[in-house]
């Protein structure tokens, strides 16, 4: 599913430049459920969000998704290699606040192209928020709003799921809950799944646990 | 996507409302300016062009509404009327004009003095709708002639105080009347002298208030029969062209057709079209930056917004459209709101100055409209251009 070699990654410019990836490298093979750990500033985040295609690599020899080199890619492929393929669960929920949960996990559904036929209530549904579809984010407990980030992230069904910290925020029984839920979602759709955490239980989860340092994966 | 902006305007009321309240009063002043100015001068154009003659002699200045004073002696009578087309005599009537001003309705008004014999000219079929016509029985006029005698002028300090008073007539039209709440026998106190309504004529003529030119000849001119204007009756209006080129020739004074006087009137106030069409711009510009700021003010502020949507699949092109779909959203509400602003506006004006006409034309609203919609997609297109072009990882780790 996701193939990278040489990954690196820079913030800023100049002296204030700060590589964060020093020529990483990485395989996941399709339907794998993997956890990345690694202590903070390691580039677990960024990680993802090159994985995500939102971020490009300063440089990179190859970063290859489901088959297809992503590298050198202009904008709106990559836009829309993301839409179709990639589902993103993010630390704080990023939910819009203007609209409601229900319209929050449509909006994944427009932006696919897919037909909404009752997609986003369904997908509510198993997250266990039906009776909440038409409450903002805001009126929402902090739980109910990642519930509702990952009915988002598994609407248009992806291939790939990303979360990034999706227990950072979450007492532990919230927490419990949201790993119940990604681990089912896994197990029924057959996603691939990488897990950025810092919760050991939480990874323990997962099939497989990457550990990055420096800016590479050290223990594979 | 297209509910997005909806949701985003309904999010933050107050300030999209303020917004919206920005253009409308951009939009409402537009639209009055141009109805104020456009209907006034189409009200004059037309009542001037309602004349039944096809020929205007004016003097050679350059704005036909403040045409004031008797420039014209009674020389050009003679060189008017003896004007030829093709060897044929064209003149049927020349009909002076004197203007003068006098206060009625709150308001200077231009006082017509014209012949009492050649009112009907500028009455056209109108009829009385109270009255008579001043110096009715021509009286005032046959005693000036009498006076005169068997020369051409005649003594002013031979008619008394007593004939002038009595030769103190007015007529007006209904919408005075109806401003000034003016009836028959009314008096108004002009040049020294206390005027008489004696007749009120249906709205649409020429003047607002009429008297006769012998008055006010005797009261401004010491009987020296000079007159403000001429309006000229041709003997075949077909050489209408001709004989207008053929009097300016021989009178070196401007003349005009009657039916492109409403076209001179505007060419008169190009200036001051202007100078209204700057300001009203400035208030357009200052709304649609307010617009502007607005929309960058959201950018900055929706920056993580924006980078959910397009971590979420959202392409450049979307965001681009989202943003200008908000600022349209404004905009078109600030139109609608400008477009009811102006009619309550006319109608505010029209209450507190019944004489001035607000006509506020279709193509006025369209061009609203357009200028709405036009300035709401320039307003939108930089703070989009900026939204669209965030790095989605960057937007993400703002908030």
């Amino acid at each position: 599913m996701i193939q990278a070699s040489g990954l690196y990654h820079t913030y800023g410019n100049g002296v204030a430049a700060v590589e964060v990836l020093h020529g990483l490298d990485l395989r996941i093979d399709h339907g794998e459920f993997v956890a990345v750990m690694g202590p903070s500033g390691c580039g677990k985040t960024t990680l993802l969000h090159l994985l995500g295609l939102i971020t490009q690599p300063t440089r990179a020899s190859s970063l290859r998704l489901d088959g297809r080199e992503t590298v050198g890619l202009p904008d709106a492929a990559r836009t829309r290699l993301r839409s179709r393929k990639i589902g993103l669960v993010f630390q704080r929920f990023n939910l819009l606040p203007v609209i409601s949960a229900v319209e929050n996990v449509r909006l994944a559904l427009r932006l696919r192209g897919q037909s909404l036929d009752g997609a986003a209530e369904a997908m509510l549904d198993l997250v266990g928020l039906a009776a909440e579809r038409k409450r903002k984010p805001g009126q929402l407990s902090i739980g109910q709003q990642q519930r509702v980030a990952i009915a988002r992230a598994m609407a248009v069904q992806p291939k790939l799921l990303l979360a990034d910290e999706p227990t950072g925020n979450l007492d532990s029984e919230n927490a419990e809950g949201i790993m119940d839920l990604l681990t089912r979602c896994h197990q029924q759709f057959g996603q691939t799944v990488v897990v950025v955490t810092h919760n050991p239980a939480v990874a323990q989860r997962a099939e497989r646990i990457l550990t990055m340092r420096d800016g590479r994966i050290c223990d594979c | 996507m297209a509910w997005l902006p909806l949701a985003n305007v309904m999010h933050r009321k107050v300030r999209s409302g303020l917004s919206v309240l920005a253009v409308g009063i951009g939009i409402a002043m537009l639209i009055v300016m141009l109805a104020l100015t456009h209907g006034t001068l189409n009200e004059v154009a037309r009542r001037m062009e309602s004349v039944d003659a096809e020929l205007l002699i004016l003097p050679r200045q350059d704005n036909v509404i403040f045409t004031a004073g008797a420039p014209f002696s009674e020389k050009y009578v003679r060189l008017i009327a003896d004007s030829e087309v093709d060897g044929q005599e064209c003149v049927r009537s020349v009909i002076p004009v004197m203007f003068d001003q006098i206060r009625m309705g709150g308001q200077q008004q231009r006082l017509f003095g014209v012949d009492p014999e050649q009112l009907t000219i500028f009455l056209g079929n109108r009829r009385l709708a109270a009255g008579r016509v001043f110096d009715a029985g021509l009286g005032f006029k046959r005693l000036l002639a009498e006076r005169a005698g068997r020369r051409q002028r005649y003594d002013p300090s031979t008619i008394t105080e007593e004939e002038v008073q009595a030769a103190c007539e007015l007529v007006i039209d209904t919408r005075l009347a109806r401003v000034g709440q003016y009836a028959v026998g009314d008096t108004i106190m002009s040049l020294g002298r206390e005027f008489r309504i004696v007749g009120i004529v249906e709205a649409g003529a020429a003047g607002r208030v009429f008297t006769s030119i012998q008055l006010l000849r005797h009261l401004k001119n010491a009987g020296v029969p000079w007159s403000s204007m001429f309006f000229v009756k041709l003997q075949d209006p077909s050489v209408a062209e001709a004989a207008a080129d053929v009097i300016a020739a021989r009178t070196k004074a401007r003349v005009e057709l009657k039916s492109d006087y409403g076209r001179v009137l505007f060419q008169s106030f190009e200036q001051i079209y202007l100078y209204i069409n700057i300001a009203s711009g400035v208030a357009l510009v200052v709304c649609f930056l307010i617009i502007l700021l607005t929309m960058y003010t959201m950018v900055v502020e929706r920056t993580h917004a924006i980078g959910i949507l397009r971590a979420l699949g959202a392409s450049r092109f979307m965001i681009l459209r989202g943003t200008l779909g908000e600022s349209l959203l404004i905009c078109i509400c600030g139109t609608i709101l400008g477009i009811i602003l102006a009619y309550s506006a006319k109608l505010g004006i029209e209450w507190a100055k019944p004489l001035l006409t607000v006509a506020i034309e279709p193509r006025w609203v369209l061009l609203a409209l357009a200028i709405g919609i036009v300035g709401g997609t320039l307003s939108a297109l930089y703070p989009g251009w900026r939204a669209a072009r965030l790095d989605p990882g960057l937007a993400l780790t703002l908030d």
